[in-house]
């Protein structure tokens, strides 16, 4: 019994990663009143791009330019977003879009082959044809990952765990109990007053909406090289989005989005576990569906309006600023 | 021979993203309109011919007729390295040996629902046959055999045909009998699993699925049995879907951790299964995987054994000449191992194309991991990659495991 909740645990973190990256960035776009739809598109092109660069260059190279892209592309929905002040969902959409085709196009075997010998001539054969590419090795943290069951499951993963970890502390850290936090909500909750105030809602906005990008980047880079190392056009299958629902789920809390995201990982872990045992072989549906559901509860819960005010809830989010509006 | 895509964007996993899905197929199909909107020609008009025919005839003949264009729709990515991967190198093949009169052209990932919609694009584009790839394809491609009868339609892995008598003339089916191919892959898991207990993911329990996975628990029990005595243990997770990497790991290593599987067999398009065999083949559990349609091996050198692979060239190509010469005959074609069309089966063993270059389904050149021989490829992997100084990167992130990936290809070739 130990041995199966160390099993489901570790690998529980393992899906849990990808959604927890995906939504920090998020929490922090959405804090500041923007809202990033293009998180889906921002994943797969990390994850295209470190499929590339993994072979070209190796892991390092890929995550740096996973994040770039990711920043790159944000900066894109940031300009149409607060700039232009363009409906969000709309830009965002495009920016998904834009980076399913995209991603397809860069990692299509014939385009892939040129790109790999542009960037590096000496790579062989073999590394020009694959679809895979090698995995980020796992590392055990020396004396936590001695401690019975949580041991494993949380202090022996790849690298970029490890960030996820530290990212989620210092987020929260930084959106609660700084200044700098304290001037992010305030612009989401009510970009004029802040204005008002002195906080530089336009630069703040960008900064958020491109820590999301970023993140969502590196989410991208840990499906392919931490998660599954095979490239598959539109890898990530709605994951940005289900990433998207988490964020609501952790009510824009760095430190509730890690509970969420193991939430959601264990849900697909146990999935195949439990048909196994004849359960949930009918439907598997059913498992899937719950992390939606319990969105639209968290969702149903937060329209309250003393709930709302606890948790603080970005409430400028997805419109637009502009100083002569009002 | 040109083979070109059109609109690959458009079909892709945009379906996944179900809250835009449908915003996007009315995108999809306006793009596909404008794009195809200059080509539309409709097909000269074929007489069906319904004397028999042979396999003499040639693509010489053809080539002079008129023009053929082939349209394919695939249901997954071309480079899923399964499935569809499979297709798309059975449509290069056909190509390559028609010769020069024929044009091809595929549409991918296309969601079943959706297949109207690709079929009409490929008529627009002036297809006269089109291939449909896809079990979920069936109904429709009967369909718009009814709608366009002057195109012709073949659809794979289904039982609607002319000949079976269940849709228009101008309908075949193909498919093989892997099932042959899955019960060699059983006797191969029966002989090596030492845990007594083997899994299998599968994609959708449709009968196709259903039966593969028969063949292969009584291929395995077989040979374990005449093994041990004892009779083998066999799980099943399903994925309902046919392209989900992701998934499928999951379900596989459900099936070790939970089960203690030590061979897994799998349908699902990509090599995902057999990967993460080679995960644990790593870190010293002894587990096993397959090919899945196309040859797999270097996705897991150390835990491949064997498995079906599928050239469908053979069977497009049968098909190109008869419509090429106008003499199409709606048939439902079983392709058995080694021999590809109906009237090949009465070969003698010792004709047989088991194995040729015209055959269409066989078996993945078996491998089982050896350690002998597994260390011997670490080594020579090893020097190769310290002549190319092109992963220090890798190295330094993953110090042992990278080396063993890029020597392999070099050293399959000798054997």
């Amino acid at each position: 019994m130990i041995d199966w909740i160390e099993s489901v645990l570790h690998i529980t973190v393992q899906m849990g990663t990808l959604y927890l990256l995906a939504s920090l960035g998020e929490i922090y776009a959405e804090r500041s009143g923007i809202l990033n739809l293009g998180l889906e598109g921002m994943m797969i092109m990390g994850a295209a791009l470190s499929f590339i660069f993994t072979l070209a260059y190796g892991h390092f190279a890929a995550i740096i330019i996973s994040i770039a892209a990711g920043i790159l592309m944000s900066l894109v929905l940031a300009v149409m977003a607060i700039h232009m002040r363009l409906n969000q969902v709309v830009a965002g959409l495009a920016i998904t879009m834009l980076g399913l085709g995209l991603s397809g196009f860069l990692a299509f075997p014939d385009i892939r082959k040129n790109i790999l010998l542009s960037l590096n001539p000496a790579l062989p054969e073999q590394a020009l044809m694959t679809q895979e590419a090698p995995k980020l090795p796992e590392i055990s943290i020396p004396l936590l990952s001695n401690i019975p069951i949580i041991g494993r499951a949380f202090f022996h993963h790849n690298v970029l765990v490890y960030v996820s970890y530290i990212a989620a502390l210092v987020m929260w850290f930084i959106l609660f109990k700084t200044r700098i936090g304290l001037s992010l909500r305030s612009v989401g909750e009510d970009p004029a007053t802040a204005d008002s105030l002195g906080v530089n809602v336009f630069l703040v906005r960008y900064l958020a909406t491109v820590i999301s990008g970023g993140f969502a980047g590196l989410a991208g880079a840990y499906l392919f090289i931490g998660f599954h190392p095979f490239w598959q056009e539109g890898m990530t299958a709605g994951k940005g989005f289900i990433a998207l629902a988490l964020v609501i789920l952790s009510t824009w809390n760095p430190l509730r989005a890690v509970l969420g995201a193991y939430l959601f990982g264990g849900i697909d872990t146990v999935q195949y576990r439990l048909q196994l045992f004849g359960l949930g072989a009918q439907s598997p549906y059913f498992l899937a569906m719950l992390p939606y559901l319990i969105t639209i509860i968290t969702l149903i819960l937060i329209s309250f309006e003393n709930l709302r005010k606890r948790i603080g809830v970005p409430k400028s989010l997805g419109i637009p600023y502009s100083r002569e509006q009002d | 021979m040109c083979a070109e895509k059109i609109s690959r964007r458009e079909f892709l996993g945009v379906a996944r993203g179900a809250a835009i899905g449908g915003i996007v197929a009315a995108g999809a199909l306006g793009a596909i309109a404008g794009y195809l909107g200059g080509s539309a020609a409709a097909p000269a008009k074929t007489t069906t011919v319904t004397s028999t025919v042979t396999s003499k005839v040639t693509s010489t003949v053809t080539a002079a007729a008129k023009p053929l264009k082939v349209g394919y729709v695939y249901v997954g990515p071309v480079g899923d390295y399964g499935w569809s991967y499979g297709h798309d190198r059975g449509r290069r093949w056909a190509d390559e040996r028609f010769g020069a009169g024929v044009e091809s052209f595929y549409i991918e990932s296309v969601p079943e629902a959706e297949v109207g919609g690709a079929i009409e694009s490929l008529v627009a584009r002036g297809a006269n046959l089109i291939f449909t790839t896809s079990f979920g394809y069936m109904d429709a491609t009967a369909e718009y055999a009814e709608k366009y009868p002057d195109v012709y339609f073949v659809h794979i892995s289904g039982y609607r045909s002319g000949a079976a008598g269940n849709a228009p003339e101008n309908m075949s089916a193909a498919f093989a009998e892997f099932y042959q191919l899955y019960f060699l892959n059983g006797l191969a898991a029966g002989a090596v699993t030492e845990t007594g207990v083997i899994g299998y993911v599968g994609a959708y329990p449709i009968p196709e699925v259903v039966r593969h996975i028969n063949a292969f628990v009584l291929g395995a029990n077989y040979s374990y049995k005449k093994k041990t005595g004892k009779n083998i243990k066999a799980h099943v997770n399903w994925i309902f879907s046919w392209v989900a990497p992701d998934k499928a790991r999951s379900a596989a290593v459900a099936l070790v951790e939970e089960k203690n599987c030590d061979v897994l067999a799998f349908t699902e398009d990509t090599p995902a299964v057999l990967q993460v065999a080679e995960e644990y083949q790593k870190k010293g559990k002894r587990v096993w995987g397959f090919s899945h349609y196309s040859d797999m091996r270097e996705y897991g050198p150390t835990a491949h054994l064997t498995g079906q692979i599928a050239n469908w060239g053979p069977i497009y190509l049968e098909f190109y000449k008869m419509v090429a010469t106008n003499s199409w005959v709606s048939m439902d074609i079983w392709t058995r191992i080694g021999d590809y069309m109906p009237y090949r089966w009465r070969k003698k063993v010792g004709e047989s194309t088991a194995g040729q270059p015209e055959g269409t389904v066989f078996l993945a050149p078996a491998e089982p991991g050896h350690p002998q021989r597994v260390a011997a490829r670490d080594q020579e992997a090893l020097r190769r990659h310290e002549r190319a100084p092109v992963r220090a990167f890798q190295r330094r992130w993953e110090p042992r495991r990278a080396h063993t990936r890029p020597g392999r290809r070099g050293q399959d070739q000798g054997r």
